[in-house]
């Protein structure tokens, strides 16, 4: 869709003539000119302007009424005056009023100091108040949530925290009561404001209304410092700013780039910065010793594990996961490769495509943007749940729903957060998305549709309609697409599928193309670093290799004798939890890097190197639409941790690898060399955006022919339910080891939870709530019922929380659902 | 002339049997058989001016309608919540078809294909009457080119603003929205949408019967046609008349309704609605139309009288008026939520005896800060008449403090005489 | 108390504003309040038949929210959280969502009143003149032992030719007196048309050239 042109013209602000985009509202116009026009209800980001407050009243000559500057367009040659006696009276009115019920106890308020409420009063306010009546006192502060502290005798009911949960979360939660000097701010029914991107109104609140019961009371901004970084909690990669003080992170706030967040955050984003301190976090290295995990010293650590890997040389796999930097995985790579001699090394947590594939698959030209997401003609949501696999972008593409009226499509097998907004949602079986993708290619192809829909479990009809809603919607169509699409045995099958999608749909252009949610934070920048079996960096070609579910089965069967663990665990995160509990008992050596023990981890990793945090890291990550960007250090290592780039680089060398680096600089300097389409980029570049690398000359070196259509296999058919049901996994947003640490999230840990249809629950006689054991084969794992209408019936979802990898094994599976 | 109230008592007038066998329906008719524009017109042409508030002119309005045939609304502004004004729910419970057949001709004229009646929820009688009679129309073929849906308010005042209806329409929180984007332009569900009050559309059946030029005739140059006064206060016939716009205001209020009892006289009128400013005795012998009640500072708004005698201390008045708005006020705006509540709370302390003169001043000042600030103008709706209040009566007010304060201080007895007027508790 | 009055008189740093809500934490350990699935929500039949009807007059469902919230008034008594339940259900649209409607708009009820008549007695400019403060207090004395039925203060009722005035259960009467209080209640107690003779309903037009044959 074509974005909106920006013109300049030029108007006169206070006798100045001032040059500013055509059509941008007057406050924003006026910045040009260097002219400031107070606002509280203004908030470009929450969507057209509202109008409500009125502070930002100015003169606009040929009009008598003044006006609300928020929500008067500039337009060329027109006369405004913001400094006249008449629009210093009406400002300051506005204040007076503002100022009548406020409590004015900036003194104990945790915003005092950086609060717009503070600076307006007293750049434009009239310095007194005639008003003599009581000021109204209720109860503060009070729980909105047990994140969130609301105190409604500072509001100055400005509509953004609602019109953000309206508009912008779309969760509706949050809302205004009452009417008149009576609304208020609430809840339906004293219920908390709990959502997944709940915390984005503390900082849009203007007063000290809302506040973060995380963070009240602990500083005051001139206590602090404000530390920018990068997110890497899970594939969005927002970019965030640290609030620091003496070297602890209090706080996490937006640091808006309207090219990666839009200047929102999620709530793990949020807050699981606490997960940097917590008390479970590995501050030393660690060895274990009878049995048990020790504190040991860094030269102990570092030659036990160099020692057990060389031992395995030729036999050591080696997985990497969320939060590790692509120097850390280049590095990675290069332990293996060069000096231990493997080429068993995965950043994947299943098998995905042929390296030819992956490479189709990542062409420049077929990358689409976030932005790209906002503004396409149409969106196809594709086995993915953005809200928890991606939460930012989520709201991206409600934005695009909402405000450039996108068509959003969405095939999934689970139910989705964003079917209310899409205009179809197809379902298919857990598992079959080749089969929907051979269903949409034949639909778009003139193929026929039914066998294949039939494969998948899908409504042909249903198929159809979202074709010809694809194919007419406009040129530009943007696919939001789940590694676990392409993970598993038939990853290569299904990439393939996806390909000819594209190339039906033309996608191969600005504005279209394909956009991946990887499975962990850095899942693109860690392939494109090269931890992958038979792919280097840069996608190079490389020694064949075993893939993760590979790697687990040769540890098990004593094939492979060692295991190097860059931030994962996979007997928490990847499918066969029981092939890979086996796999890591049997292996001789464990060497993992980890900020917290988790379960795997705890019983079977030989070595421990305590992992930085994100808060602590350098380096770079790569976003999903290839945007390389920068992590800086906001606080010192705390304990005994090191770099974890310098433990990659100390083990290398004791096991018989130079590599000679002076400083974290050093190793993204080797990285930006070794990925032929990271040439030419550096640390300085990347500044606080990022670089998106697919825009650069050197993308070339990764340039993929188009791909033309080719024959596609006939997907083999879901099981059918025949009384059983068909297994569905996913991973909620709240999964993770950073939630279960930071005490603020740990009432939003992931529960162990199965949905149902009503009508499955109904045959098993299972109602909310009920705990089940679900199964397969004998294994287990127990659960609470969530009975959900839109479940298609067959199917049974489990939440990825602890231990429900012991279920899924990467490929369709028939499970059943028993009373506990 | 009787136009809107032509034997509106007649029985059976609310059937479509009765309403037609006296010609009803006939302009619509004729009005299908004519183009859009040129129904549009002769709306124009008859300078019907609407009746609901702002009296500005239908035919323009109908106008700025964008051509094209993407949906259009048609809004009835059916809210009536304006204290004084009851004359468009006798329109709808006495006449129903005459709206209803406005509503159609108007709805041709703009191309329309959905309209609304938004009534308010209190005259649910008079929507169940309407329900039936929209029925009885579209059985009778007479809305095959609109599809009118009747729609129930739940009690707020802010609903009868053009906007906050939209939104209220919509299903949310009845709060007004920026003005541009003008609801002609973007309006229910971001289409077009013409808004006009009961009145203002019963009034058009006769446009088209008449021909606008002849309608043109009735009333003030600038004023046209018949307007339904309600009358109300310290009259001996309060209720609705119909008159023809610029007869002297004195013979409404002493000629029709009656006048204030026997020995009283009138202390203080508002011409249109509590929203108006007041006049005083010495305007009754302005005439009643658009041009001279706004010459005389006030407004003749919906058309509503409400008439005070000299046994009412102003104060009360301006109680009343504080109250009403302050309750009504939607709160989304700062000048009109805070300046009402504000302006209530001087107001009674002055009625206390915890005031002096000196907040006359203060709250003439605040007054003056809602005046020209608000997203829409119900905070002027109380700051307007306030200030007139003030202007009118600032000497009685200044005595009024300086005796309830002397009783309150005891200086004079605390059980001298003031009729208390009860409070409510809303 | 005035109304003002009524909400500043609460002490300093002491609690009980007059506004319900205002001084209200949430319960954190409730779920937080999305859209209730129709799986697990129990909406009576005739209800959901009605809010269905009101949604498909509409252009966008969500204009239904008013008509829906008075049926489900109509049936629990007053916008009680399982009406607000029930009808957030049907309509696909958050509790909070209605919550928010229902407290804008003086004749949604939001406090526990399950099966009552209403009196609301206008208390605007034209009945206040005329004596609607002691109208309005006769009937608080007469009701106050009557717990199903609930006199209110209301602003213009649109009826001022009838001042003052009362609307039972929608019923417009008036002019009233006082005395007229009890009876009212008498009249709706033993379920009768309320003083029929004074129901504006049957009230001539006062313009009198204007009455018809
Ligand atoms: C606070 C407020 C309340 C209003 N109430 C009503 C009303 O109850 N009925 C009405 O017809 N117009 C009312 N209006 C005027 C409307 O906004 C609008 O001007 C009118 O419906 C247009 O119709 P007309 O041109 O036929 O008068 C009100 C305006 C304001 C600002
Ligand atoms: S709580 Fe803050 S953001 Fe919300 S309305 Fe009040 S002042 Fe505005
Ligand atoms: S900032 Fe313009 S009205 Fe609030």
């Amino acid at each position: 869709m074509p974005r909106p042109e920006v013109r300049m013209v030029t108007l006169t602000i206070d006798g100045r003539e001032v040059e500013a985009p055509e059509n941008s509202m007057l406050v924003d116009g006026a910045k040009h000119g260097d002219v400031e026009i107070p606002v509280f209800c203004y908030e470009p980001k929450l969507g057209p302007p509202v109008g409500a407050c009125r502070m930002c009243l100015v003169e606009v000559e040929g009009i008598p009424k003044l006006q609300t500057a928020c929500s008067t367009p500039v337009k060329d040659g027109m006369v405004v005056h913001t400094q006249t006696e008449r629009v210093r009276k009406a400002q300051e009115a506005v204040v007076e009023f503002l100022l009548i019920n406020h409590p004015l106890d900036c003194p104990v308020c945790d915003k005092g100091g950086e609060c717009p409420l503070q600076d307006i009063s007293y750049g434009w306010g009239g310095g007194t108040s005639r008003f003599i009546e009581p000021k109204r006192h209720f109860r503060k502060p009070l729980a909105l949530s047990p994140l969130v502290a609301i105190d409604r005798e500072r509001c100055i009911l400005c509509y953004r925290c609602v019109r953000y949960s309206q508009e912008i979360a779309e969760d509706y939660q949050l809302v205004l009561l009452e009417r008149g000097a009576h609304s208020y701010v609430g809840t339906f029914d004293s219920t908390p404001y709990v959502a997944p991107f709940a915390g984005n109104i503390i900082e849009l609140c203007p007063v000290g209304a809302l506040t973060s019961r995380a963070y009240r009371f602990r500083a005051r901004p001139w206590d602090i410092e404000a530390a920018g970084s990068i997110c890497t909690l899970c594939p969005a990669q927002c970019n965030i700013s640290f609030t620091v003080r003496d070297d602890r992170v209090l706080r996490v706030m937006a640091r808006d780039n309207p090219d990666v967040d839009d200047g929102w955050l999620c709530d793990k984003g949020r807050f699981a910065y606490q997960a940097v301190h917590a008390d479970e976090r590995v501050v030393e290295p660690m060895v274990r010793e009878g049995g048990t995990l020790r504190p040991v010293s860094w030269e102990r650590a570092l030659d036990e594990a160099a020692a057990a890997l060389s031992r395995a040389r030729g036999r050591v796999g080696a997985l990497a996961g969320d939060g590790a930097t692509n120097e850390e995985g280049y590095l990675l790579g290069r332990l293996l490769r060069e000096a231990l001699d493997c080429n068993d090394l995965d950043s994947r947590v299943a098998r995905g495509p042929s390296r030819e594939t992956a490479r189709a698959l990542s062409a420049p030209a077929l990358g689409a943007t976030v932005p790209d997401v906002e503004f396409a003609h149409a969106v196809l949501v594709l086995d993915c749940e953005p809200m928890d696999d991606m939460p930012i972008l989520d709201l991206r593409i409600r934005k695009g729903v909402r405000r450039h009226g996108m068509r959003l499509v969405v095939a999934t097998s689970r139910p989705s957060s964003l079917d209310p907004n899409a205009a179809v949602s197809v379902r298919f079986a857990p598992g079959a998305g080749e089969a929907f993708l051979a269903a949409l290619d034949a639909a778009l192809a003139g193929g026929d549709v039914d066998s294949a829909a039939g494969a998948a479990g899908a409504d042909p009809a249903a198929v159809r309609e979202l074709a010809r809603l694809l194919r007419e919607a406009g040129d530009d169509v943007v696919v939001v697409w789940g590694e676990r699409l392409t993970g598993g045995p038939r990853g290569e099958q299904a990439a393939r599928a996806l390909l000819n999608v594209c190339a039906r749909l033309n996608l191969r252009r600005d504005g279209a193309g394909l956009l991946e949610i990887p499975s962990s934070a850095n899942g693109r920048g860690l392939r494109e670093a090269g931890v992958l079996p038979g792919a280097g960096p840069g996608w190079s070609e490389a020694a064949d290799g075993r893939d993760a579910a590979g790697i687990a089965r040769a540890l098990a069967g004593g094939e492979l004798g060692a295991l190097y663990l860059l931030r994962t665990d996979p007997v928490r995160t990847h499918p066969d939890r029981t092939v890979w509990s086996a796999a890591l008992a049997r292996a001789n050596a464990v060497i993992a890097h980890a900020s917290v023990l988790t379960e795997g981890l705890l019983e079977h990793a030989t070595v421990v190197f305590p992992a930085e945090s994100y808060a602590e890291k350098e380096g770079t990550v790569t976003h999903p639409d290839g945007r390389v960007q920068r992590l800086r250090p906001a606080i010192g290592r705390p304990g005994g941790v090191r770099a974890e780039w310098q433990v990659l680089a100390d083990v290398a060398r004791r096991a018989g690898l130079e590599i000679a680096l002076p400083t974290g600089a050093a190793a993204t300097k080797l990285l930006f060399e070794a990925v032929p389409f990271y040439a030419g980029l550096s640390l300085v570049d990347l500044a606080a955006d990022g670089v998106r690398w697919p825009e650069r000359d050197a993308a070339s070196a990764l340039d993929a022919p188009a791909w033309e259509p080719v024959e596609l296999e006939r997907p083999p058919a879901a099981p059918s339910p025949n009384g059983a049901l068909r297994l569905g996994t996913f991973r909620p947003i709240w999964a993770a080891p950073e939630v279960e640490v930071s005490p603020a999230l740990r009432f939003l840990s992931a529960r162990a939870r199965v949905e149902l249809s009503p009508g499955d629950a109904r045959r098993l006689g299972l109602a909310s709530g009920a705990r089940v054991h679900v199964s397969h084969d004998g294994t287990g794992v127990a659960a609470e019922v969530v009975v959900r209408s839109d479940v298609p019936a067959g199917s049974a979802f489990l939440h990825e929380a602890q231990g429900a990898n012991a279920l899924s094994s990467g490929e369709p599976r028939l499970v059943e659902v028993r009373p506990a | 002339m009787k136009l809107l109230f032509d034997r509106v008592d007649e029985p059976g007038l609310n059937t479509i049997d009765v309403y037609r066998a006296r010609g009803g329906y006939e302009p619509l008719r004729r009005a299908l058989a004519m183009r859009p524009d040129e129904v549009v017109a002769q709306i124009d042409a008859s300078g019907l001016r609407g009746r609901g508030g702002a009296g500005f002119q239908m035919g323009k309005k109908a106008a700025f309608i964008p051509k094209g045939d993407m949906d259009k609304f048609l809004v009835c502004n059916a809210d009536e919540s304006e204290p004084g004004t009851f004359k468009d729910r006798e329109l709808m419970q006495k006449n129903p078809h005459q709206l209803i057949e406005g509503i159609a001709i108007a709805a041709h004229a703009t191309g329309c294909n959905r309209a609304f009646i938004y009534i308010r929820g209190e005259y649910d009688y008079v929507a169940d009457i309407l329900d039936g009679s929209v029925a009885e129309a579209r059985a009778a073929g007479l809305l095959n080119h609109v599809d009118l849906v009747v729609h129930r308010g739940a009690g707020a005042y802010i609903c009868g603003e053009e906007t906050a209806l939209l939104d209220s329409l919509e299903g949310k929180r009845g709060n007004p929205r920026l003005k541009p984007p003008f609801p002609a332009n973007q309006g229910l569900y971001q289409g077009p949408t013409l808004i006009n009050n009961v009145e203002t559309l019963s009034t058009v059946p006769h446009v088209i019967r008449m021909g606008g030029a002849e309608y043109a005739k009735l009333g003030t140059e600038t004023s046209t046609g018949t307007k339904i006064v309600s009358v109300s206060g310290h009259v001996r016939r309060p209720g609705n008349y119909e008159i023809e716009l610029g007869i002297p205001s004195r013979e409404i209020v002493y000629g029709l309704a009656g006048g204030p009892a026997e020995g009283r006289r009138v202390k203080l009128w508002f011409p249109g609605g509590s929203s108006a400013p007041v006049l005083t005795e010495e305007h009754l012998d302005l005439p009643y139309d658009f041009d001279s009640m706004a010459k005389a500072g006030s407004m003749l708004g919906s058309g509503s009288i409400i008439v005070i005698d000299d046994t009412v201390p102003v104060i009360d008045v301006a109680k009343w008026v504080a109250k009403f708005y302050t309750h009504e006020s939607c709160g989304k705006c700062t000048p009109c939520r805070e300046g009402t509540r504000w302006t209530l709370a001087m107001v009674e302390r002055m009625d206390r005896g915890e005031a002096t003169p000196m907040d006359i001043e203060i709250m003439a000042g605040v007054q003056d800060q809602i005046i020209g600030h608000c997203l829409c103008v119900l905070g002027d709706s109380m700051a307007m008449p306030i200030a007139s209040l003030v202007k009118h009566f600032r000497e009685e007010i200044e005595a009024h403090i300086e005796a309830a304060r002397a009783r309150r201080e005891g200086i004079v007895s605390p059980d001298s005489p003031r009729e208390q007027p009860t409070e409510a508790t809303v | 108390m005035s109304a003002f009055e009524a909400e500043q008189s609460v002490p300093r740093f002491a609690h009980g504003s007059r506004v319900p809500g205002w001084d209200d934490a949430v319960d954190v350990n409730k779920d937080p309040a999305s859209i209730p699935d129709p799986a697990t929500t129990a909406v009576p039949d005739d209800l959901r038949a009605e809010i269905e009807e009101h949604m498909s007059r509409y252009p966008d469902r969500r204009s239904a929210a008013i008509p829906a919230l008075r049926a489900a008034q109509r049936r629990h008594g007053w916008c009680s959280p399982q009406a607000i339940d029930q009808v957030a259900s049907v309509m696909r649209v958050t509790p909070g969502y209605l919550a928010s409607i229902a407290t804008f708009y003086d004749m949604t009820e939001n406090e526990p009143r399950p099966d009552h008549h209403d009196v609301f007695v206008c208390t605007n400019i034209s009945c206040s003149l005329l004596g609607a403060p002691d109208v309005f207090a006769a009937f608080q004395e007469v009701a106050s032992d009557e717990d199903r039925i609930h006199v209110r203060s209301f602003e213009c009722l649109g009826a001022c030719d009838i001042a003052p005035m009362a609307s039972v259960d929608g019923v417009y009467v008036g002019p009233l007196e006082p005395r007229d209080a009890q009876t009212v209640v008498d009249d709706i107690k033993a379920g009768r048309p309320v003083l029929e003779d004074r129901q504006l309903a049957r009230r001539p037009v006062a313009d009198e050239e204007a009455r018809g044959a």
